[in-house]
């Protein structure tokens, strides 16, 4: 019997040569799992360390001065005496350009988006990749520096005539095409062939006639505009709509990619052309990862400094009217990045803190965004994975 | 709707796919060509004697006799113009006292354009500053100094209604009748004689350290500044971010700890940059106190803290695409976990780890505003690499900003600030289609 177990003892030692040494390797598996546990819990610990640094500094501010002044006063003033330090104006104009870029941005990165992951052959996306790529390479503050010596000039010097041909070319293919669907709707009802035909014809003459008066009309007037200043809120959302698109491009490309080719095919059974299918079922099946797209590359714009900073023209007032976006504004980034330096020799005053509390806002809009636009997409995915 | 409409909408609806990513691509050009085209004048120009002079004197570069031969034959040309200016000091002595005091003004301007076209004339005293010493050391900007010399710049305020327009009056009618009408087209037709424009290759753009805050020589210690905060940032964020990835992809069980990771992540992905500027102020340099005031080293930290998420990312995905099989054959000739990460996956999955890393680096040289608070400096020599833990250092991001914008003469150093632009930009664009190319290799040998 005990030679029996002895053997056997003897036989599993043969693979396990002993308990001290089985602990010791089960010991170093744990302590290197935990190591590496605790390295991919530095990111969360770092997070955690931005909110409580921006905070830290932010909370004297809203101490001192209190909350109403920051949010309801548009009067800017850190270095006087006594200071105001009233960021409306500076919140207004970031919110300003953030949706301009939007306006500009987001309807050409979903259509370009759309266009790489269902129209161009792959022969061709494989050169389209690269050109998306290159323009989130350039460095803002390269953006900048263009924005600035080259695009500003040019529009101070000739804005009207600029803002026509811009008009003309980007409005008048849709004016085109909207004069020859509307045609198209209003006579589908006649069925007598010849006289729909005559209808037809006099209506696109007509709609004709009337988008171009309109065109001309509307150009004429954009002619005659005079641009004060190049540096404006026209010239810095033109520029972020160029640095929010590759976002938008690449994270909504993925979620259209993630809509599978069922979908598509069943709709071009039934008859659908493949801007229908797109429209009507594909953009509605991706949407919600459009939508987080849309959110990431705002808050691309938002957070954007360099390019702010260096073309917006840096002055603290709401645009008169409030819409003219070809007046000089001012954003919560580059008045943290402009006024910091001065600020931080009086570390511990209002105008040091008033900076890390616009840090806090701009920190907690990314926080939230951010956070919304992963619930969307794990949301697609699983409704798209059939769960 | 009819089906020949339906055709026109699918095909307009294709057409607007095609044109955004045409308008992307031409915005790309619109944007890059300017810089290249302006850049490159930075190191290749029509350069003057004045420039060789500099040169010589501020970097001992150059061959001195022929320098002094080039001078010599343009003080030839130079010393009538200075005759001129002297007959017509003592001409101004003998004049009426209220006609004296109108062309006096007017001589004075005369004497600052000629000044900044050939440099101190004589009888002026030594200038303090370097950009004084020497006239215009580049063609296309003496041409612009011969202009300013030729005519006035006047502002018509007429008409309200509308900006004010500059328009040119010559100088020349208002010196008519006196000896000094005669110097205008002499400079005018013998500008090149008193300057010797000559096709100049200056490499030193990119080797040389600025004099005068960039009025002449290079831009060394910008480019060395972005190498030293780019890799410091890389050295902090790289085995990092490649660590944490593996946990991310091979140990990480899904649960609620899991996804608070992840979020983080993202998260840390999506903090606006200067908030990152902000935090390395208030952590790094305030509470840590890693150095005295701004320095090399807060600013690596800075940039490293925003590239982890996508090294993380791209090393994650690079983890992901290793095929199964690998990591099946090695487990089953007996080797541990750890051993088949560490011999079998992580080897096969590097290249992919390296494009996001070359990414990143790309990223963490080209961003400017986590280091405006931490580690940048706008005038400054280059540092030393025992400096980087105290000393802050001037960069090329931070110098576009500050050349352009914050320079007293901004205007006058385009052609600086354009090169240092170029210099960014192809140093980010060259990491990047490195990446490219790496990335279209792997997927080539993925395929088999």
């Amino acid at each position: 019997m005990a030679g029996e177990s002895g053997g056997e003892c003897n036989r599993t030692n043969v693979f396990v040569v002993s308990a001290r040494k089985r602990t010791m390797q089960k010991l170093a598996k744990k302590t290197g799992e935990s190591l590496l546990f605790a390295v991919a819990s530095f990111v969360a610990v770092i997070v955690l360390f931005i909110f409580y640094f921006v905070a830290r500094d932010a909370v004297p501010f809203f101490q001192i001065r209190g909350f109403s002044e920051f949010f309801t006063s548009s009067n800017w003033y850190p270095a006087d005496d006594p200071a105001q330090f009233g960021a409306l104006a500076i919140i207004y104009g970031s919110l300003m350009v953030t949706l301009g870029s939007a306006l500009i941005a987001v309807p050409m990165g979903v259509a370009a988006a759309i266009c790489l992951s269902d129209i161009l052959p792959f022969s061709i996306r494989q050169y389209a990749k690269p050109v998306i790529e290159m323009l989130a390479a350039i460095p803002s503050v390269a953006f900048g520096f263009f924005a600035l010596v080259v695009l500003a000039p040019l529009l101070q010097n000739n804005g009207g005539p600029m803002l026509m041909w811009a008009w003309w070319i980007l409005v008048s293919p849709f004016m085109l095409l909207a004069v020859i669907v509307l045609s198209d709707l209003l006579t589908t009802k006649i069925t007598e062939p010849k006289r729909r035909e005559q209808l037809h014809i006099f209506f696109l003459i007509f709609f004709g006639l009337l988008s171009v008066l309109f065109l001309f009309k509307v150009g004429t007037v954009l002619y005659g505009i005079q641009i004060l200043t190049g540096t404006n809120a026209l010239t810095v959302s033109i520029i972020l709509s160029f640095m929010a698109l590759p976002t938008i491009v690449s994270v909504s490309e993925d979620s259209l990619q993630a809509v599978g080719r069922d979908i598509r095919e069943g709709s071009y059974a039934l008859g659908a052309t493949r801007a229908e299918t797109i429209i009507k079922t594909v953009l509605p099946a991706g949407s919600s990862g459009i939508l987080a797209a849309v959110i990431l590359g705002i808050m691309r714009a938002l957070g954007e400094t360099m390019v702010v900073w260096m073309a917006s023209g840096n002055s603290s007032q709401i645009p008169e009217p409030w819409f003219n976006y070809l007046q000089s504004i001012r954003t919560l980034t580059a008045t943290i990045a402009g006024d910091m330096g001065e600020a931080d020799q009086v570390t511990g005053s209002a105008r040091f803190h008033v900076l890390f509390a616009m840090g806090l806002l701009l920190l907690v809009i990314s926080f939230v965004s951010n956070l919304v636009s992963e619930r969307i997409v794990v949301r697609q995915r699983k409704i798209l994975s059939g769960q | 709707m009819n089906i020949g409409t339906r055709k026109i909408l699918d095909r307009s609806f294709t057409a607007v796919g095609i044109g955004s990513i045409v308008v992307m691509a031409v915005a790309l050009m619109i944007v890059v060509v300017p810089i290249i085209t302006n850049g490159i004048g930075a190191v290749f120009f029509t350069g003057t004697v004045e420039h060789r002079k500099m040169l010589f004197s501020e970097f001992k570069r150059g061959d001195s006799e022929n320098l002094s031969s080039e001078v010599a034959s343009s003080e030839r040309y130079r010393a009538k113009v200075y005759g001129m200016l002297t007959g017509f000091e003592a001409e101004l002595e003998t004049m009426a006292p209220e006609k004296k005091a109108e062309y006096k003004t007017k001589y004075s301007e005369v004497r600052t354009a000629l000044q900044a076209l050939l440099g101190p004339l004589p009888g002026d005293q030594e200038p303090m500053l370097t950009r004084f010493k020497y006239g215009q050391t580049r063609w296309e900007k003496a041409e612009e100094k011969l202009h300013d010399l030729l005519y006035e710049s006047k502002w018509d305020n007429s008409n309200p209604e509308v900006m004010a327009k500059e328009y040119f009056v010559s100088r020349a009618i208002g010196f008519e009748g006196t000896s000094l009408v005669k110097l205008f087209p002499y400079v005018k037709d013998n500008l090149d004689k008193m300057l010797l424009p000559e096709f100049t290759v200056y490499w030193g753009f990119i080797t040389d350290s600025s004099v005068d805050s960039h009025f002449f020589g290079g831009i060394w210690p910008e480019i060395q500044g972005t190498f030293f905060l780019a890799i410091g940032a890389m050295l902090f964020a790289f085995p990092l971010g490649v660590v944490a990835a593996v946990y991310f992809t091979e140990y990480a069980k899904p649960g609620f700890l899991n996804s608070m990771l992840r979020s983080a992540n993202s998260t840390l992905a999506g903090v606006p940059s200067i908030v990152f500027g902000m935090f390395g102020l208030a952590f790094f340099i305030n509470t840590l106190k890693v150095s005295e005031s701004k320095s090399v080293i807060a600013g690596a930290l800075t940039l490293a803290i925003m590239i982890l998420p996508t090294i993380i990312r791209a090393a994650e995905e690079a983890i992901l695409a290793v095929p199964k099989t690998y990591r099946e054959a090695s487990l089953s000739l007996g080797s541990t976990k750890w051993n088949t990460i560490a011999t079998v996956i992580l080897p096969a999955a590097l290249p992919g780890i390296l494009t996001g890393g070359v990414i990143s680096l790309g990223r963490a040289a080209g961003e400017t505003a986590p280091i405006i608070f931490t580690a940048a400096v706008s005038v400054g020599s280059a540092i030393g690499l025992a400096d980087v833990l105290s000393s802050p250092t001037p960069a090329l991001s931070w110098n576009i900003y500050n050349l352009a914008s914050e320079h007293e003469a901004a205007a006058q150093i385009r052609h600086v600030q354009y090169g240092m632009v170029l210099a960014l930009v192809s140093i980010v664009l060259m990491l990047n289609l490195s990446a490219i190319v790496l990335r279209a290799r792997i997927s080539k040998k993925l395929k088999g």
